[in-house]
């Protein structure tokens, strides 16, 4: 399999390359879509140069990146096109051998609960063939790398395509099994934007699950595990937040990044829920509102764990999804790491109720932001309201796409254990709902 | 004068035009008129026929024509530069065109038309000048010799207000209203959407439109313009300060500039030789050294600069913690046996 995926790899580099030398560039790198006041690039190149000045980068609300992205572009500030490629390309790469080690999982999984006669009779169609699973891996990479949003946030320079890449070996890690790197990927991840705390969970999961401890809550076992991946990922943040402190002597950055995360003080629009709510709420509220908002991020974790504590992986998709979602600084390029996990659940397919209306509604609100945001800001004909309709019906339609997919697999699940033709007491067919 | 603005206040602008336009029309030149007027109707963004001023609902006449010169527009006319132009106490910088240069054999016309009330005149909706003040400034005008005869014309809701407390001789006052009645406007034309002029500013620009340069008509054919039946509201006058004759004194006394032409059938002969009649050219510049502009933008060395010497670099504890930490990773996960490839 690694021809084809060098070929992808090659064709999405040439994507990359030629829209870098093309005029678009400098037309994509300033679209709010997909730069934010966290990651852009203009930002970047701004702190770095405050900080040949002698001045601190984080003094004034300019600059919100971490120390680490400081370190890394001091040097690689030249080759900066390149890095955003060559990191596009290792999160594809990183994806795909994860998706292998995951078909491999799903598979011995599958051939051990038929063999246990876990399986209802009549669901011969819906078992997963090594067949169908084989371009899967290839799948995946080709919608990270090829996906219009992820080739857009890489040709705006704007270090998402960084989280991407660390979030992506953070999934790497946990599939291939391994707690320590994991931990510390994670925990890069977290230091990175705050948000991947909540993939602790999933993690966890996943590998208790490889370790064969089975998730409950008197179990010692479970305890003594998941203490130590905590401790494990907790001192690897704060080894790496203690090492960024030494990089300029000053705690700046703590306020500067997570207490620009959390208390959101930036109100540029962007595809998220945030600016619009904000920008018309009385000072008085707004504590009270920006903790409401975040914590809807968080929220959802322990109950999906309750529900999805048997299949952490799509667990991690979801939780993924919901970030991107419910961030405080949304950009398409957070959108395109959850779309790139949409081929491992394609064998879902024919559960989704409203993949038709859903594609329908991300398509036409991605080519709606631009003219929107020409009809506020140029034309003058528009307000934000406009532009705020079109955040909220994206932003609808991803929500749709997460529970659709929710939805199809845990009816696929019942399905399995309870056999395609589902009868009532009386014997007349039975539908299945999610309630 | 017109003292009001906003684009619903168009008729006031047409009614100072109007005026304005008979009385040069009349022979008084620009540099005798002070116009001022609170705000522009002809390019308001609202007037769907831009650069006119109508004043009758056909567009028959269009007073503001090519050559309006207005000498104090928009805020700038305001009471405090209204009284000054009225009695010369004017900043030493201000240009010719904005005094009232007159003297003692000058007669003065002022009209002035707006919102008004009893004994008050609004000036652009924030501020007025009381019939008190306007009386007062008349007299300081009468003490410093600054008139020969004044005709002040108003033509506001309740003008009449504004003439009764003036007490300098030969003032010669005409209104177009009675305290306690308002002055109408004439007629709204539907294509622009507002009313074009008021009615009796309508009349006597009518009135006016008969008088040429010879006529001899005189003040009481004026005082005759725009009976009740026209104009609704009773016009008021008042020459008991005046001390010529209504009936001798012409229209053209004050609305026009007649010159008193005396022919006669001698010849004058001018002198030949004048002296001081040399040309003054200016004598040779020196030669210098040819003029050209300053190197501003050193294009040439911008285009080939090298890039900067960074002056920050990341402190050497950090750089050996960071690739320590990476190091013991690597080694963690993958085990001793790969560090005698790396060392």
């Amino acid at each position: 399999m690694a021809a084809p995926l060098v070929l992808v790899v090659l064709a999405a580099v040439t994507v990359r390359a030629a829209l870098y030398r093309s005029s678009l560039a400098a037309f994509i790198a300033e679209r709010v879509e997909v730069a934010s006041p966290l990651n852009a690039w203009k930002r970047v190149v701004e702190g770095l140069a405050l900080l040949d000045l002698g001045v601190s980068p984080y003094s004034g609300a300019i600059f919100h990146e971490t120390p680490l992205i400081i370190y890394l572009f001091h040097f690689l500030i030249e080759y900066a096109e390149l890095v955003f490629m060559i990191t596009d390309v290792l999160t594809a790469v990183a994806l795909y051998l994860a998706i292998q080690d995951f078909n491999k999982v799903v598979f011995k999984k599958q051939k051990l609960l038929i063999e246990l006669d876990k399986y209802a009779p009549d669901v011969a169609e819906l078992i997963q063939t090594p067949m169908e699973m084989h371009y899967i891996p290839l799948k995946v990479a080709l919608f990270y790398l090829l996906n219009p949003y992820t080739v857009m946030s890489c040709v705006a320079k704007s270090t998402c395509a960084i989280s991407n890449s660390v979030i992506a070996f953070f999934i790497l890690a946990t599939i291939k099994g391994s707690a320590f790197l994991s931990a510390v990927f994670l925990a890069l991840a977290t230091y990175q934007s705050l948000y991947p705390l909540t993939l602790f969970a999933p993690a966890l999961l996943y590998l208790l699950q490889r370790q064969f401890i089975p998730i409950k809550l008197k179990s010692r076992s479970f305890w003594l595990y998941t203490m130590q991946y905590a401790s494990l990922y907790l001192c690897s943040l704060v080894v790496i937040i203690c090492l960024s402190f030494f990089l300029l002597n000053s705690w700046d950055f703590i306020p500067s990044v997570y207490g620009f995360i959390l208390s959101v003080p930036d109100l540029t629009p962007n595809i998220g829920l945030f600016w619009y709510f904000f920008a018309e709420m009385f000072e008085h509220f707004s504590l009270f509102f920006v903790c409401v908002f975040q914590i809807n991020v968080f929220f959802y974790t322990i109950p999906l764990a309750i529900k999805l504590k048997e299949h952490p992986v799509f667990f991690m998709f979801v939780q993924i999804a919901i970030i991107s979602i419910f961030k405080s600084y949304p950009t398409v390029g957070d959108v395109a790491l959850y779309m790139a996990f949409l081929p491992v659940w394609s064998h879902l397919y024919r559960f989704l109720r409203n993949i038709f209306i859903l594609s329908c509604v991300l398509i036409f609100c991605s080519f709606l932001f631009p003219v929107l945001w020409h009809l506020w800001i140029y034309a003058g004909s528009a307000n934000s309201n406009f532009y705020y309709a079109i955040t909220l019906t994206f932003n609808i339609g991803q929500i749709l796409l997460i529970s659709d997919y929710f939805y199809a697999f845990l009816r696929r699940e019942y399905y399995l254990t309870h056999g395609l033709h589902l009868t009532r007491q009386d014997g007349t067919e039975a539908m299945l709902v999610l309630k | 004068v017109c003292t009001s603005r906003f684009w619903f206040n168009y008729r006031h602008v047409a009614n100072t035009l109007s005026v304005y336009r008979s009385v040069k029309r009349l022979g008084i030149p620009d540099s005798h008129i002070v116009l001022m007027l609170a705000d522009d109707m002809a390019c308001n963004p609202r007037n769907p026929k831009p650069a006119t001023v109508f004043s009758h609902k056909n567009m028959e006449l269009n007073v503001y024509g090519d050559d309006v010169e207005v000498d104090y527009r928009s805020y700038e006319v305001t009471v405090e530069n209204f009284l000054r132009v009225l009695t010369g106490r004017i900043p030493p910088s201000t240009p010719r065109s904005k005094r009232l240069l007159s003297d003692d054999r000058s007669n003065i016309l002022i009209y002035m038309t707006g919102h008004g009330g009893n004994g008050f005149l609004k000036f652009q909706d924030s501020e007025e000048i009381t019939n008190v003040e306007l009386a007062d400034a008349f007299e300081q005008m009468w003490q410093k010799r600054r008139y020969n005869e004044l005709l002040f014309i108003i033509d506001t809701c309740q003008g009449a207000s504004m003439y009764e407390r003036f007490y300098s001789p030969n003032i010669m006052a005409l209104a177009s209203s009675q305290v306690g009645e308002d002055s109408l406007s004439h007629q709204p034309d539907l294509g622009i959407g507002v009313h074009l002029m008021d009615r009796y500013t309508f009349y006597v620009l009518e009135f006016l439109e008969e008088i040429h340069p010879a006529s001899q008509t005189n003040m009481n054919d004026l005082f005759q313009v725009c009976p009740k039946s026209l104009c609704v509201s009773t016009p008021g006058h008042r020459t008991d300060l005046f001390q010529r004759d209504p009936q001798n004194v012409l229209i053209t006394d004050f609305f026009g500039s007649v010159r008193k032409v005396e022919i006669t059938a001698e010849a004058i002969s001018l002198d030949r030789d004048r002296a001081g009649f040399e040309s003054k050219f200016p004598e040779e510049e020196l030669a210098t050294e040819p003029l050209k502009y300053a190197e501003q933008l050193p294009v040439a060395q911008i285009i080939h600069q090298k890039p900067k010497q960074k002056d920050w670099h990341p402190p050497g504890g950090f750089i050996l913690g960071l690739w320590a930490l990476i190091i013991m990773v690597f080694f963690k996960t993958y085990g001793i046996k790969h560090m005698k490839h790396v060392f």
